[in-house]
């Protein structure tokens, strides 16, 4: 088990780096190709992100997701309470 | 909880997902503009949904091979929540194409093939509720849900391809082309494929343990 854990801990760095690289490494393709192309017109939310506005969404989105998350953590709880019960009947009887 | 290590590393990549998602920079591309974001919550629900079809599909096998009851719960458990993920991202797909192709379905060929498979995953759902008695039920619908992962497979990948699609990736164009010119879209949309499949997987997880203590309970009372 723990053999395993330390493998998928090795495994999320691994591509969590290799994710990383190809940003490091990326600038000098987007100035050429993206950037001078679509930049002058296309409408993006900066005045929003200006106004600080688009923080008010991620606390809202961080909100809704903590809720949720918190609601399974419980679930999980009672779930592993349950179990522990039924196990401890199971000895008992 | 037992095993909290993978629950914390789908939290922290969920958070990463919606913070990341909302506020790193991202290409600026006429007609999507701001859009594009949903690519780190509409395309990870198609992601989950098949993964998570998968591990139902493994345990459907597994069942057939080694016919216990944790395998047909599990495989039950994961085709739900599977279906869930789908469900999802067919609607959120609807949001998004509304704004962007300008219908909600276009009758676009990914849009109806995913139609099609959720149908077909729909079935299985019937199917196995029309049985009373449990082996018949878990081996039928295990030999279903192999049937029904078996269709879905051209229906997403390979039928969309054939043809001219507004999604990107198809009508001729390999899988992730028009992402290639951006690492920063991948940055966060692998991460967010991973929480959200983590996520699915947890609730499996749950609901699982949960069906097996109450069918374990109905043997003992």
């Amino acid at each position: 088990m723990n053999m395993f854990r330390i493998l998928a801990l090795w495994c999320f760095v691994l591509c969590a780096t290799a994710g990383i690289q190809p940003l490091q490494a990326q600038p000098a393709q987007t100035e050429s190709s993206l950037t001078v192309v679509a930049e002058p017109e296309v409408e993006m939310a900066d005045t929003l992100r200006q106004d600080g506005k688009i923080y008010v969404v991620v606390v809202v989105l961080l909100t809704v997701l903590g809720g949720m998350i918190a609601y399974l953590v419980a679930l999980d709880r009672k779930v592993g309470r349950l179990e522990k019960q039924f196990k401890d009947e199971l000895v008992n009887h | 909880m037992k095993n909290t290590w993978w629950k914390t590393l789908t939290v922290l990549l969920l958070v990463f997902t919606v913070v990341a998602g909302m506020l790193s920079e991202v290409p600026r591309l006429a007609i999507l503009n701001e859009t594009i974001r949903n690519l780190y919550f509409h395309v990870p629900m198609w992601f989950g949904m098949i993964l998570i079809l998968l591990v139902s599909v493994i345990y459907s096998i597994r069942y057939l091979r080694n016919p216990t009851l944790k395998n047909d719960v599990v495989a039950y458990e994961a085709a739900k929540v599977g279906i869930l993920f789908g469900v999802l991202g067919i609607i959120t797909g609807m949001e998004w194409a509304k704004f962007t192709w300008g219908e909600y379905w276009s009758n676009d060929p990914k849009q109806n093939a995913s139609a099609i498979g959720l149908l077909i995953y729909f079935a299985y759902l019937v199917l196995r509720s029309s049985f009373n008695e449990q082996q018949q039920r878990a081996r039928i619908s295990a030999v279903y849900n192999i049937f029904a992962f078996a269709a879905l497979i051209p229906l997403l990948f390979i039928l969309p391809r054939l043809t001219d699609s507004l999604h990107p990736g198809n009508g001729g164009n390999p899988g992730f082309n028009s992402y290639d010119l951006d690492n920063r879209l991948r940055l966060v949309f692998y991460p967010a494929v991973l929480g959200w499949t983590l996520l699915g997987i947890w609730i499996v997880n749950v609901k699982s343990r949960l069906e097996l203590l109450r069918q374990r309970l109905y043997e003992h009372v």
